[in-house]
């Protein structure tokens, strides 16, 4: 096992705020400290090579998962075993070994080429010149940065940016790699490119644990999802199974050459009617089959065409975080 | 240790390249230092031109002391103090998680990442204002010269372990550059010499807060006038470096980082 966590908890200490002009005076003289259980044990395991999305509403305890894995926070309980490294306790050995990359706090440095930034990372984890000459041109090439690396950073796109600082976290080769919302902001073409990145480091061995908002990181991705809500985990296993997590349920768009009948049923939820020749249905395939509901409206209307889709991923996520 | 200078190295020279990105500012900032420390030299000639002086001491001899405090800033300034503003920054904006991230001690790229290249303006005045003042006042002995080395190293450190509990409280007390404000309000006595305050003040910015250290003291063994309490000064000094250490790692176990 690469990465071990066992009943990890985080308590933080905040104050409580009033929001009235009273209650923000009070405060500077009292203050109610609020204690926020960030984390209630959470346990789970990660083999070498995997790449596991970490999912979850804000506030859910994601982020504070990964600054404990990367050494960034102390736990107020649990154990946590990365490589054979206690994050907090071994942090200067063990972060030389990682990579981080996190959507919202730039390690590039605004007024200067990113190539600069590279060569502060070269001397930091000692890498040879050699090795580091052949790291760059390896990622400059994979994520297409050669006319991007020697601009002041504050004149690229967000996308460049972004690739740029996964070669920031990656020039020393590190086993396991954090992404804490990597592609936040970025069009399709930039996140494409980050995908294809991530997906060809993660062929070579590296792990990748990645927080995001963005369901179709996950999709594109992460063969494992492990879901936390209110510091808890709620679901941890392949997406296939997450599709299926509640019911077996597919999306049927239907038209059809005469008028369509009532077709609500037990497992069948019209959603949407557009027309008398057109609907949009919810088929539950444990109740109703879908033969079995093709032969119906054929009989019925004869079917002009129709599509049988995957619910989309949203919505088991959304039944995940109420509960 | 060899490596650690190099990282350094790299790191001044990238503040220096971004810094430099916009050149008249840089110059202006630079300009700006220098005249803002220079306030208080030319208040002093001012009052020693009206007539006033400090008491036992002449003109140059005051402005070797201011000469000294300047200098002293004006290394720390640039190269190290630079964690006071970069950890209260840092730690408002949350990118404190990224210095914690790196293989090396978190004070470490702390101060790489903090290098001030418009604080070098200080280091010119200070440069400045200490070899003036002293091209005009009698050669120190060698001795004297030797006696100077080891005190101002030990005001270096000293503002080091200042650097230390300002960047510390802006880990705990978020973006309050206020600290700053405090430092220069106690650190000003450091000006002076230390002969001009009454007795209990003395006593107390030599022996019980280590301001004295930061420019009277070592300047007065080159002027061959050792202030009294020179050795307490020192064992001060170190006990604060101490103290300092200890509490900047007490308040880095205490950041709790930021949302997100």
């Amino acid at each position: 096992m690469l990465i071990s966590v066992k009943n990890l908890t985080k308590v933080y200490k905040t104050y409580q705020r009033g929001s009235s002009f009273k209650e923000t005076v009070k405060s500077l003289f009292v203050r109610k400290p609020l204690y926020v259980h960030a984390l209630k044990g959470i346990s789970f395991g990660i083999e070498k090579g995997e790449l596991v999305g970490f999912l979850g509403p804000n506030g859910a305890g994601k982020s504070t998962t990964l600054k404990i894995l990367t050494g960034i926070l102390y736990p107020s309980g649990g154990t946590v075993d990365v490589m054979g490294y206690i994050p907090w306790q071994d942090r200067k050995k063990y972060v030389a070994k990682i990579g981080a990359v996190f959507g919202q706090k730039s390690q590039l440095l605004w007024d200067i080429p990113p190539i600069d930034a590279f060569y502060l990372n070269k001397a930091i984890y000692v890498i040879p010149d050699r090795e580091f000459q052949r790291i760059m041109a390896h990622m400059v090439e994979l994520l297409d940065l050669k006319d991007v690396i020697r601009k002041p950073t504050r004149q690229l796109s967000l996308g460049e940016r972004m690739k740029c600082e996964f070669v920031m976290a990656m020039l020393h080769q590190p086993e396991i790699v954090f992404l804490d919302e990597p592609t936040i902001g970025l069009d399709v073409i930039a996140k494409d490119k980050i995908r294809e990145f991530i997906l060809e480091m993660n062929k070579k061995g590296v792990t990748f644990i990645l927080t995001t908002h963005d369901l179709s990181d996950i999709e594109h991705l992460a063969r494992r999802v492990i879901v936390v809500n209110h510091g808890e985990i709620v679901f941890d296993d392949t997406i296939t199974t997450l599709r299926r997590h509640w019911g077996e349920k597919k999306i049927i768009a239907v038209s059809t050459v005469y008028p369509l009948p009532d077709l609500t049923r037990p497992g069948v939820t019209v959603t949407k009617r557009i027309s008398d020749y057109q609907a949009e249905l919810e088929l539950d395939l444990a109740v109703y089959e879908l033969n079995k509901f093709i032969a119906l409206v054929n009989k019925s209307s004869t079917i002009r065409d129709l599509s049988v889709q995957e619910p989309p991923i949203e919505e088991t996520i959304k039944v995940l975080y109420k509960t | 240790m060899k490596n650690n200078i190099r990282i350094y190295l790299v790191g001044a020279k990238t503040a220096l390249a971004s810094r430099m990105a916009y050149r008249g500012d840089f110059f202006m900032s630079m300009l700006i230092m220098l005249l803002v420390e220079m306030a208080a030299p030319v208040i002093t000639i001012l009052i020693y031109q009206n007539g006033a002086t400090f008491p036992g001491w002449n003109m140059y001899e005051a402005l070797l002391i201011q000469g000294v405090f300047l200098l002293g800033k004006g290394i720390a300034y640039p190269f190290f103090f630079g964690i006071v503003w970069n950890t209260i920054e840092r730690v408002q904006n949350g990118t404190f998680d990224l210095l914690l991230i790196k293989p090396k001690s978190v004070l470490f790229m702390a101060i790489v990442t903090g290098f001030d290249a418009e604080d070098l303006g200080k280091l010119v005045g200070g440069v400045t204002l200490f070899t003036l003042a002293l091209s005009r006042l009698p050669a120190p002995e060698p001795g004297a010269w030797l006696q100077f080395m080891v005190l101002f190293t030990i005001t270096l450190m000293v503002m080091f372990g200042y650097g230390l509990v300002l960047a510390g409280l802006g880990i705990v007390w978020i973006g309050n550059f206020r600290v700053y404000e405090i430092f220069e309000s106690i650190t000003s006595f450091g000006l002076y010499p230390t002969a001009i305050f009454s007795k209990s003040l003395q006593t107390i910015i030599t022996l019980v807060i280590p301001v004295a250290i930061l420019g009277s003291v070592p300047a007065t063994v080159l002027l061959g006038r050792p202030s009294p309490g020179t050795l307490g000064a020192v064992g001060v000094s170190l006990l604060f470096l101490l103290f300092s250490l200890g509490f900047w790692r007490w308040m880095l176990k205490k950041y709790t980082s930021v949302g997100g």
